[in-house]
């Protein structure tokens, strides 16, 4: 018990030092997962949009299809992206394993099926006569779409934190397609599995408390927008 | 008696059934026609389809000039044509936002907007809702709230859908006053309504949807809740 309230006093010892260590691998995370979001989020809020509000066919089987994908474990998704980017496989030529472009390719397709169906049902519960009001007061559909997410705005914000807390905790896809290089690909949950395998359990921890507070202050922002959204609705 | 736009061969099905099929319907500038029918007659359907909001199985648009499909003419009745819905939609925003929304979209900056909605807000007396939450407001202000943000925009027709439903006799009373003062200045209007008694005055034409076929009823006919004269029209014109 000891070790562990000493590794843990360790732990914030080694955040609130900056050790430079630790900070490399907590901005890696970062950059990784908000680039994956950032690129995943337009596609996904549009897909989403189009299954909520147009009818065409297919439009049930894409809805399965992603709340399917829901649910696949990061592992395989790493495993599936492995095989495509190892280098007899049909991307192999790209050069992108065990580089973080890669682990950004991951937790975009961990990322995507999550997006998609929670701006779904955000915008699934969206009022028709929302958008038609702005078609009707002169609004282009490229318009319309934007007031329409304004609109269903907290929805939307939820999803994207949703998808956000997906990637950056997830071990399984940035091991495979990562490969925990220092100062190259180790980001927080490798790190962390790597360093407690060590028995570096102050690395780990510090890591973790890190993970916390990012899942703690995402939990309390969605909450507090979500509360002020119900305000007037 | 030139047109403002004419529809030809309406016709729509939903879930299997027949719903609409109109042969013809003309809408002369500047009038005011009114539109009853039963719950489920079809109002609704033909003021979204005539707004460019429901695509039709087919219909044909006669607009300024041009012979067009229901679909290539979407885009333009889209733009020209308001419809507004019987319970009126505000944006989640502020009443003086709502009233701006259609006037960004045409591109204009915001100076002019901010002058034309503080006229705008004057002209319906809802200056001293300008900043208030839309959303907090009751049925009867969101629906002149509706009201001003279709007018500001000068457009040249103006579908409303059951406008004064559920409200009350003060409400109904400032909404079809809204409605004269619109229609006297150049706006043709649409209304659709079971209470025609509220509107009356404004009435200059009454089609009536039955079995999904319209019927004008003429002053001939003697429908005593419509009047066949505008009876108190003129004298509020000048103001
Ligand atoms: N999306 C839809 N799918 C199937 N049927 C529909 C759909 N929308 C409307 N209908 C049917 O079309 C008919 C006409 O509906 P509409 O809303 O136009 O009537 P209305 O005259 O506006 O009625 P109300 O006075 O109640 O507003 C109704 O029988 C309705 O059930
Ligand atoms: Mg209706």
């Amino acid at each position: 018990m000891n070790d562990l309230n000493q590794a843990t006093i360790n732990a914030f010892q080694l955040l609130l030092s900056g050790n430079s260590g630790i900070w490399e691998i907590i901005s890696l995370s970062f950059s990784v997962s908000l680039s994956a979001i950032l690129i995943a989020s337009p596609f996904a809020l549009i897909i989403a949009f189009f299954l909520a509000f147009f009818q065409f066919p297919g439009r049930r089987i894409l809805i399965s299809v992603f709340n399917t994908f829901m649910s696949v474990p990061a592992v395989i998704i790493g495993l599936a992206l492995y095989l495509l980017l190892s280098r007899s496989g049909p991307f192999g030529d790209l050069q992108l394993l065990f580089t973080s472009k890669a682990m950004i390719i991951g937790q975009i397709l961990l990322s995507f099926p999550l997006l998609v169906a929670m701006a779904h049902a955000s915008f699934q519960a969206a009022d028709r006569r929302a958008w038609e009001t702005a078609i009707t007061l002169g609004a282009k559909p490229y318009r319309a779409f934007f007031t329409l997410a304004h609109e269903v705005r907290f929805g939307l914000i939820a999803a994207v934190v949703a998808g956000f807390g997906r990637v950056i905790a997830e071990i399984g896809c940035s091991m495979m397609v990562g490969g925990n290089i220092l100062h190259a690909t180790r980001n927080i949950p490798t790190a962390i599995a790597l360093e407690t395998s060590k028995g570096e359990f102050s690395h780990g921890i510090a890591l973790g408390i890190v993970l916390l507070v990012l899942a703690l202050g995402l939990n309390a922002g969605v909450s507090m927008v979500q509360g002020k959204g119900g305000l007037h609705s | 008696m030139s047109n403002l736009i004419s529809y030809k061969d309406i016709s729509i099905s939903l879930s299997g059934r027949l719903i609409l099929s109109i042969d013809q319907l003309a809408i002369p500038f500047r009038q005011c026609t009114l539109l009853t029918g039963r719950n489920g007659s079809g109002k609704t359907t033909l003021l979204k389809i005539m707004s460019g909001l429901l695509k039709p199985d087919s219909a044909h648009i006669a607009y300024q000039g041009l012979n067009l499909s229901w679909r290539q003419a979407k885009p333009y009745i889209q733009k020209d044509i308001i419809y507004l819905h019987q319970q009126p939609y505000l944006f989640d925003s502020t009443v003086f936002n709502n009233i701006a929304y259609g006037l960004y979209r045409n591109g204009e900056n915001k100076t002019s907007v901010h002058k034309k909605v503080n006229q705008a807000l004057e002209w319906a007396n809802l200056s001293h809702l300008a900043h208030q939450p839309a959303n907090s407001l009751s049925g009867g202000e969101k629906q002149r709230v509706a009201l001003t943000r279709a007018r500001i925009l000068s457009q040249s027709l103006l579908l409303l859908d059951e406008p004064t439903a559920s409200m009350d006799s003060e409400s109904k009373q400032q909404t079809s006053l809204l409605l004269q003062r619109l229609n006297a200045e150049g706006l043709t209007i649409i209304i659709s309504s079971h209470e025609s008694h509220t509107v009356s005055h404004l009435i200059d034409r009454h089609l009536h949807l039955e079995n999904g076929r319209m019927t004008e009823i003429n002053n001939a006919s003697q429908n005593n809740k419509v009047t066949p004269f505008k009876t108190t029209k003129n004298t509020l014109t000048n103001e």
